[in-house]
């Protein structure tokens, strides 16, 4: 019992270091770095579980939780946000960032770069890194993983079966693509729909394909100068219905209805009575289609698929090459943790880094978020000119209008039906008129 | 005045048989409070805010303006009409139907059972599984009706994607696929009717025509009643075959109450209306039931011990 205190010291130092210890072990929560159980083992896998075996080992005391991405992720995010049970770290679709993050629920990235002085943002595509700072001024909801600039899809083979040479230029205007549209339309005495003979209703070829999905015609819009809502999201009165926006529906609206460059919905249903779109892409029964990067996983794996059918190329435009961009990003819930703020943005800043973004161009999906691993994945993948033609276009794409606006949704909702009538008959200033009331009226909600 | 308490308290615990019964309907008046009461009262009072689902703290407090939105809200009445139809000609549709099944499937005739079984196999298979057989039967090109019709010239539309058949198309469907249930609803209604009414109308001559319509019928108004009731709520709540057949279209003609209540909640995530919409068609479903009781009880009141 001598000297006591010095025991005492001896306890208090211990228990400090246990104190210590247990401070620097963190464990971060994220989803997205793993596979699902029928592809374990794959190049993916082990690229995924390498990653974050060489985190582990830069940042001793972070263990990575990876986690399987659930199922209905949307449900299940939002209800997790509104336990307060969400991972450290998810890839948030950008087509819903307003949703989530207009309540709050994202930590701003800023915290991250004054947390980790060495995450550089100028790694980011710009206008990519731009999707996550349009809602608040100052403020930077998310930092890219990965995106698509909606692209067209083209057969060059269907363009040869029509005796049309493949464009040389990026994008065309709309008149070349509808003249192009025309020309690689076919009936089934090979007459194409530019020809006076042509029957519109033993049509073998199609030049296009237009349907009432938003995300594959809002673009069509901007590239005449028009658009949906209002900057400010108050309003589609003065936008929806300009001039510009009902020239561009109408365009749409002619290539099918007028022109017959494309299928109607039910010819295309009745196309598709026994194979799925991409075989009737791959056999040249529709020689464009629009649709994001993420359409090379569908294509390389249909049994129709052979390189010399795939190629890309930009939108169309009347006034300006311009696109929308599908991305995903990175986030990190608001109420992180002060212990694990570091640790989760450091986890991040790796995973924006070549380490983690290299396996983009095993997946296939999108486009690394990050510039120079973008440029690099040109030479490694499959095509690589496809791939370029992608790359090329990423300086015209712009974010989606879920990134901007939370009530969006509700928009989409209205958009796609007004199209749907459109595409029937339906006259195109009544039924945008009509549009425009409801889409008011479900932005007046205040949300 | 204590003490009066205590032996009223004593009094109300004291009854062992009492208490006992109390722990064992403990865990379904749990499963009843959790699942159903509370969700109940969350919906309710959710129909009042706004609220997206994405936190639980500060959820706006909107009073009815729910609710007001609801009255210019065109897709809503829409799907509201479209319910009506549906409810309309699929109900009686499916009574009429299933009560001819079940006068068939009554007579001892050999392999009944198997029959009988036949008839009910609809309902015990999934609708996804239901939905890909009749996607297939009613395809504009391939399909099978289509091909039935052109045997004999009729150049048939395409069921599901045309606007003008479509809601026609599913009603068809759910008819078929309820109807197996239905039958067995009435095999027992007329299984239950006495046989000497039978023998006593015969003894009157009456004939097969005149048996139904003055023994049958009035015999089987229970069941009519029960089968109208459950049918018409059953019909304001169709959800499962729009949602895998249609979506709501085309262009809306099969866009259902529920299937709406669904998309604003599920895929607009604006649950505090869709909670509005709910209490709308709960509201719907109350008072068409309560028409169906007054006009039940004023008819048949006897039978429902006026």
């Amino acid at each position: 019992m001598r000297r006591p205190w010095i025991r005492g010291v001896l306890a208090a130092s211990v228990a400090g270091l246990g104190i210590g210890l247990a401070q620097q072990q963190v464990t971060l929560n994220v989803i997205g770095f793993k596979v699902p159980p029928n592809e374990a083992g794959t190049p993916l896998d082990k690229a995924y579980q390498e990653f974050i075996r060489q985190f582990e080992a830069a940042n001793p005391g972070v263990k990575v939780n990876a986690l399987e991405t659930p199922p209905d992720f949307d449900t299940y995010i939002l209800t997790a946000l509104a336990s307060g049970t969400a991972p450290d770290v998810w890839s948030q679709d950008g087509s819903s960032l307003a949703k989530v993050a207009g309540s709050g629920q994202l930590l701003d990235m800023e915290r991250c770069r004054q947390a980790v002085p060495s995450f550089n943002f100028s790694r980011f595509f710009p206008n990519v890194l731009a999707l996550h700072q349009g809602l608040e001024k100052g403020k930077t909801y998310g930092v890219p993983n990965d995106f698509t600039p909606m692209v067209m899809y083209y057969n060059p083979e269907a363009f040869k079966k029509a005796n049309v040479p493949i464009p040389n230029k990026e994008n065309l205007t709309w008149d070349e693509f509808l003249n192009l549209t025309r020309r690689l339309t076919l009936d089934k005495n090979g007459k194409n729909a530019l020809d006076p003979a042509f029957d519109r209703n033993n049509i073998e070829q199609y030049g296009f394909r237009v349907r009432k999905f938003p995300f594959e015609w809002v673009y069509w819009l901007w590239s005449n100068g028009g658009d949906v809502i209002s900057p400010d999201g108050k309003t589609a009165s003065g936008y929806l219905d300009s001039p510009a926006s009902l020239e561009a529906i109408t365009f749409l609206r002619d290539l099918m209805l007028r022109y017959y460059v494309s299928p109607t919905p039910s010819a295309l249903d009745a196309l598709q009575a026994n194979v799925g779109f991409l075989d009737l892409f791959l056999q040249g029964k529709v020689a464009i289609f629009p649709r994001g990067h993420w359409e090379l996983v569908g294509l390389r794996s249909n049994k129709n698929y052979q390189p010399a059918r795939v190629a890309v190329m930009g939108n169309p435009y009347k006034t300006r090459p311009v696109t929308v961009m599908y991305e995903s990003g990175f986030v990190i819930p608001a109420n992180i943790s002060p212990e694990k703020l570091t640790a989760t943005c450091k986890f991040i800043e790796a995973a924006t880094g070549p380490s983690y973004q290299n396996t983009k161009v095993l997946t296939g999906i999108a486009i690394s978020g990050n510039q120079s691993v973008a440029a690099n994945a040109i030479s490694k993948a499959p095509q690589p000119a496809v791939e370029r033609a992608f790359f090329n276009q990423v300086r015209y794409a712009r974010a989606p209008y879920g990134a901007r606006y939370a009530a969006y949704p509700a928009v989409e909702t209205v958009l796609e039906s007004m199209m749907e009538r459109i595409l029937a008959g339906g006259e195109v200033k009544a039924e945008v008129a009509k549009a425009v009331q409801e889409i008011n009226r479900e932005l007046s909600r205040g949300r | 005045m204590f003490a009066a308490a205590k032996t009223g308290w004593r009094a109300f615990w004291g009854r062992w048989n009492q208490r006992e019964g109390y722990v064992f309907v403990l865990p379904s008046l749990l499963h009843l409070l959790v699942f159903f009461l509370i969700p109940l009262g969350f919906s309710l009072w959710l129909s009042f805010h706004d609220w997206r689902g994405l936190t639980t703290r500060n959820i706006p407090f909107v009073g009815l303006e729910n609710y007001q939105f609801m009255f210019g809200d065109t897709r809503w009445w829409n799907a509201v009409w479209n319910t009506l139809v549906y409810t309309f000609v699929s109900v009686p549709l499916g009574m009429v139907l299933s009560l001819l099944v079940a006068i068939v499937m009554n007579q001892k005739i050999p392999g009944i059972y198997a029959f009988r079984a036949m008839f009910f196999l609809p309902v015990i298979t999934s609708w996804v599984a239901v939905s890909v057989v009749w996607l297939w039967i009613l395809d504009g090109r391939l399909g099978l009706l289509n091909y039935a019709l052109s045997l004999v010239g009729i150049d048939g539309p395409d069921w599901l994607s045309d606007p003008r058949t479509a809601l026609l198309a599913l009603i068809l469907i759910t008819v078929w696929k309820g109807l197996g249930f239905q039958m067995v609803i009435w095999l027992a209604g007329l299984q239950a009717i006495p046989k000497e009414l039978y023998e006593a109308a015969i003894v009157d001559g009456a004939n097969r025509v005149q048996q139904f319509r003055f023994v049958t019928l009035p015999m089987l108004a229970p069941t009519t009643f029960f089968m109208l009731i459950t049918g018409v709520i059953g019909s304001f709540q169709v959800f499962t075959p729009v949602f895998v057949l249609t979506k709501g279209g085309p262009l809306g003609s099969t866009d259902v109450a529920v299937y709406r209540i669904y998309e604003r909640a599920f895929v607009n995530f604006d649950f505090g209306y869709a909670s509005a919409l709910a209490w709308v068609l709960f509201v719907f479903i109350f008072v068409a039931t309560l028409i169906q009781l007054y006009y039940m009880r004023r008819n048949l009141g006897g039978m429902y011990g006026r």
